[in-house]
């Protein structure tokens, strides 16, 4: 026999097979004498093991045991909360940040186009040669071109380190529900 | 004096719904009852009695916070020990990408021994009593490596099929088979052996 065929000889002692593939091994198991020598020898060892798996006890005292479980339910719900509220204002930041991104370019936008359109009144606003940056996370570079009569500002994101010690552990099931 | 009966104990079920609602001393009692078999299953997976403390407390407490996950289909034991058994998964993962691959290890990967094993006729087990073939288990348990033993306690202690044993150790169903063939046929000489040992 080879390997494929034992292997379909345990799944056959296992129920694994099909209906059809369980008859068409039954027979074969009849026929063969070496087939059927090792599906006993697997029957044999299946009941051993079953119902008889070596009991172990816990090593340590139960009141011990349950401490440090209680111990660490109770580091983890306090740890909970402050993920939460950390989390909350992580997100927030990180929504502010190109809302101001938005902001700024619309300002400047007007302030071009006011430029532009209008003949200036004062000369103000040829002195403006800075942005008011609205968020941390916004850097901006500007410059004023009186040539060009422009005003151009280069706006980016900052880069920061991310907070992975906030993300709250995926829910691993791993098994059916 | 009449003795007074003693009290039913609470059904786990019940302990479960307490539990769920914030009563840690109801999980208290659900960890009593149960601490010594998800250790076991930790224990067996493992054999290693730090991993499997640290491991089956680590179960209990992701039980804890994923209690309003479980809603009855299983018994609360059943479901606890599925835990235990995918933490025990994922530690074998790690260890296995760090630890060095001894010879015989390679040799039941690579497969091909078990074939070689003689067929054992006799049932090397009768009239044993059963803490003694419960012994014998687990002398031999012990020589398996991590993936064949794996796959026997998932198969024969756990009952889990071919697919959902795939499954959980990320492999095909085809190396499932071939690990639990070797793993079965190992343990039939191991336990023919020590009937030899015995019989001197």
């Amino acid at each position: 026999m080879n390997l494929e065929q034992q292997l379909e000889l345990q799944a056959w002692v296992d129920g694994e097979l099909s209906s059809a593939d369980a008859t068409r091994v039954a027979q074969f198991v009849g026929a063969n004498a070496e087939a059927s020598a090792l599906v006993a020898e697997l029957r044999m060892t299946k009941s051993c093991l079953v119902g008889n798996e070596p009991e172990v006890k816990l090593p340590e005292s139960g009141d011990f045991y349950w401490s440090k479980i209680r111990r660490e339910i109770e580091r983890t719900a306090r740890a909970e909360p402050e993920a939460a509220t950390l989390s909350w204002a992580f997100a927030w930041r990180r929504l502010i940040a190109p809302l101001a991104g938005v902001a700024a370019l619309v300002f400047i936008a007007v302030v071009s186009i006011n430029q532009f359109q209008q003949p200036l009144v004062d000369d103000s606003a040829k002195n403006l040669v800075e942005v008011e940056n609205l968020s941390e996370d916004i850097g901006s570079i500007s410059y004023k071109s009186q040539a060009e009569n422009m005003f151009v500002v280069y706006v980016y994101k900052k880069d920061y380190e991310s907070e992975s010690n906030l993300k709250s552990e995926p829910i691993d099931d791993g098994f059916f529900q | 004096m009449a003795t007074k009966p003693e009290k039913p104990a609470v059904p786990d079920e019940k302990l479960v719904r307490r539990s769920q609602r914030g009563d840690m001393v109801a999980f208290e009692e659900l960890l009593a009852r149960h601490r010594d078999k998800i250790y076991a299953r930790a224990f067996s997976m493992m054999r290693n009695e730090e991993d499997a403390v640290d491991l089956s407390q680590e179960a209990w407490v992701k039980g804890w916070q994923r209690l309003k996950q479980f809603h009855g289909d299983s018994s609360f034991v059943t479901w606890m020990t599925r835990i235990v058994i995918n933490l025990c998964l994922d530690q074998l993962r790690k260890h296995k990408r760090q630890r060095a691959e001894s010879i015989e290890h390679l040799d039941q990967e690579l497969g091909g021994v078990e074939r070689q094993m003689p067929t054992v006729t006799v049932n090397p087990t009768e009239g044993l009593e059963r803490s003694e073939l419960r012994a014998r288990i687990d002398r031999a348990l012990k020589l398996l490596s991590h993936e064949h033993r794996t796959v026997l306690i998932l198969h024969e202690f756990e009952d889990l099929e071919y697919k959902e044993i795939a499954k959980r150790m990320e492999c095909s169903i085809g190396t499932v088979m071939s690990r639990l063939f070797y793993a079965r046929r190992k343990m039939a000489n191991l336990m023919a052996s020590y009937k030899r040992e015995e019989m001197g």
